[in-house]
């Protein structure tokens, strides 16, 4: 009896507690159930986002599939005030007494420009890429986009300088990089170029990255091919030569329209007058040292068929002779490490010749004979110590006699400072308001001529026409 | 100087004083990445920046390790991105990869 009993205390104990688990798990089940009909809604609603974004992807891909253009966007507003003091003696071309202009002032004080540039970019691979630039450079008000003469507005600094609203071809070209893995890779290139703001003139123009000509003595838009040598592995750090070759001016300006009825006796091929032959350029700049620091560079560049005067001085623009061209720049970014105020200073100076070879029968710079003239660039930057990453900028320029660089597309409203025989002092203030999204800047540059200004093709330093001039510039860019 | 110079002037001048966001400049990130370790490194600037996509260098930069992302992208820099000198000059660094990172769509110059 007594163990009857126990056995149904135990039966009853182990059903008590089988019952028991019963429970547990029933709740266990039922919460896993939950769960997992949580889950489900979960992943119905993952679905549901999954496809929309598969058709947001797809929406996207049909409006970009032959959209391979990237665009920037560099807007700036300008202030100008001009002024020009023509010398007692000023002197016309011909060296006749320019009895109009001798001895007045003249001055605009309220001169405002817009220069909007737009920038394509197009990359099929990290080897092979598009880069152009279409702008628009403007007075308000005005448009100077005649073009009565060869010496107005041409190619080379057609968007350089302002004329109208049109929107003009600044840059446009293809880099093929090839050879990465020589001793010496490859870069060619062909289109048009703005070799403009280069090394060391992308300072005075609030640009922290140069063009790669040497400004000292280029400062064109060209038309050209390239090849890029990169010496960085057997030479110096961050070395590299270009050749360039290019056209700057053709003498082609009769197409089969150009005659009556309809025809030109000889289309693509005549030239208005004679003399006026084909100007194609060479130009070799070269990265000579660059460590991030101290950048060394060089340049050689010859122009063919450079415009001067036949030998009786009495019709220019001409083809007359070769001019040979060369520079010697650098830089010094970051003066001390371990002081900020000289670590964010920049210094440079740059060295250069111009020199003339005119043809028998022609005569360049009033001259039968070879010339050649010197120029000294120096400048520094350094922090302005009230903005946040603004800087002051201090230049000066020196030219002599016979100074004559290819600086037409200086974004100089009075005339290339550079290419100034004589001696020029340049202050400016670039200030980042928005970062580099939204910048302003104030120059202030007066040009004292010793000899001609340099502004017509090749022409007699002696007779002096200006005998200083001044311009005034604030602006405020914005770039994106 | 006549009134309508002295506005455009003072109206620049006025603007400077709202330059209180951050200056930074991808252009002086990639003369630092040259100057002090291109040579180290033994790639260019652009390789070491397209080493990570723009959010791999946003989370980093961010998080505060941006040096040791870096780092992933050249172990032999370890030293510079350990040093004073590269925390002055992070946000430099920080742009340039950025702007030069693998998705970045930026389509270098030559």
């Amino acid at each position: 009896m007594k163990k009857l009993t126990l056995s149904f205390i135990a039966a009853s104990l182990v059903a008590g507690n089988l019952m028991a688990d019963e429970a547990a798990l029933q709740a266990q089940i039922t919460a896993l159930t939950q769960k997992i009909e949580q889950l489900e809604k979960n992943q119905g609603t993952l679905q549901e986002d999954q496809t929309a974004q598969a058709e947001t992807l797809s929406k996207v891909n049909a409006q970009s599939a032959n959209d391979n253009i990237k665009w920037d966007i560099d807007l700036r507003t300008a202030y100008h005030n001009i002024g020009y003091q023509y010398a007692d003696d000023a002197k016309n071309r011909d060296g006749s007494t320019d009895t109009i202009h001798a001895g007045k002032k003249y001055s605009n004080d309220s001169l405002f420009t817009n220069r909007l540039w737009l920038g394509m970019g197009s990359k099929v691979n990290d080897d092979l890429f598009f880069n152009g630039q279409v702008a628009a450079n403007y007075y308000w008000g005005a448009d100077t986009a005649y073009h009565p003469t060869m010496a107005q507005d041409m190619g080379w600094e057609a968007s350089s300088k302002p004329h109208d609203v049109s929107l003009r071809l600044r840059q446009a070209y293809f880099v093929y990089k090839f050879g990465n893995d020589w001793s010496i890779p490859m870069v060619a290139s062909a289109g048009r170029r703005a070799a403009a703001d280069g090394f060391l003139a992308n300072h005075r123009e609030g640009t922290a990255k140069p063009g790669s000509p040497l400004a000292h003595i280029t400062n064109v838009e060209v038309d050209g091919a390239m090849v890029q040598f990169n010496l960085d592995k057997v030479f110096l750090p961050g070395s590299y030569l270009k050749v360039v070759y290019g056209r700057s001016y053709d003498a082609m300006n009769q197409s089969v329209f150009s005659a009556a009825p309809y025809a030109s006796p000889t289309p693509y091929t005549g030239a208005t007058f004679p003399g006026d032959e084909k100007v194609d350029f060479l130009v070799l700049p070269m990265s000579i040292y660059n460590d991030g620091a101290s950048n060394l560079m060089a340049q050689y560049a010859m122009i063919m068929n450079a415009k001067g005067d036949n030998l009786a001085g009495t019709g220019y623009g001409v083809a007359a002779g070769t001019a040979h061209y060369g520079a010697l720049s650098y830089q010094l970014d970051g003066l001390n490490e371990e002081v900020d105020f000289l670590n964010d200073s920049t210094i440079f100076a740059s060295v250069a010749m111009t020199s003339t070879n005119p043809n028998h029968g022609f005569q360049m710079l009033g001259s039968i004979e070879n010339k050649t003239g010197y120029s000294f660039w120096a400048g520094c930057l350094f922090p302005d110590t009230m903005t946040k990453g603004g800087r002051f900028g201090l230049e000066y320029n020196y030219g002599s006699k016979y100074w004559t660089p290819m600086t037409w597309a200086e974004d100089s409203i009075i005339g290339s400072k550079i290419a100034t025989r004589g001696n020029v002092y340049e202050g400016y203030w670039n200030i980042p308001i928005v970062g580099k999204n939204l910048t302003a800047q104030v120059r202030y540059s007066y040009i004292d001529y010793n000899y001609r200004s340099s502004i017509s093709f090749m022409d007699n330093p002696e007779y002096k026409n200006i005998d200083h001039s001044q311009e005034l510039r604030a602006f405020i860019r914005y770039q994106y | 100087m006549n009134l309508i110079t002295k506005v455009a002037v003072a109206t620049i001048l006025g603007v400077s004083v709202l330059s209180t966001s951050a200056f930074a400049d991808a252009e002086k990130g990639k003369k630092l990445y040259q100057k002090n370790l291109k040579e180290t490194c033994g790639i260019t600037g652009g390789v070491f920046a397209a080493k990570f996509k723009q959010a791999d260098w946003d989370k980093a930069y961010k998080a505060g390790t941006l040096n040791k992302k870096m780092e992933e992208a050249c172990p032999a820099g370890k030293a510079y991105f350990e040093s004073d000198k590269f925390k002055k000059t992070e946000e430099h660094m920080y742009n340039f990869v950025h702007d030069f990172a693998k998705d970045s769509g930026n389509i270098p110059s030559c």
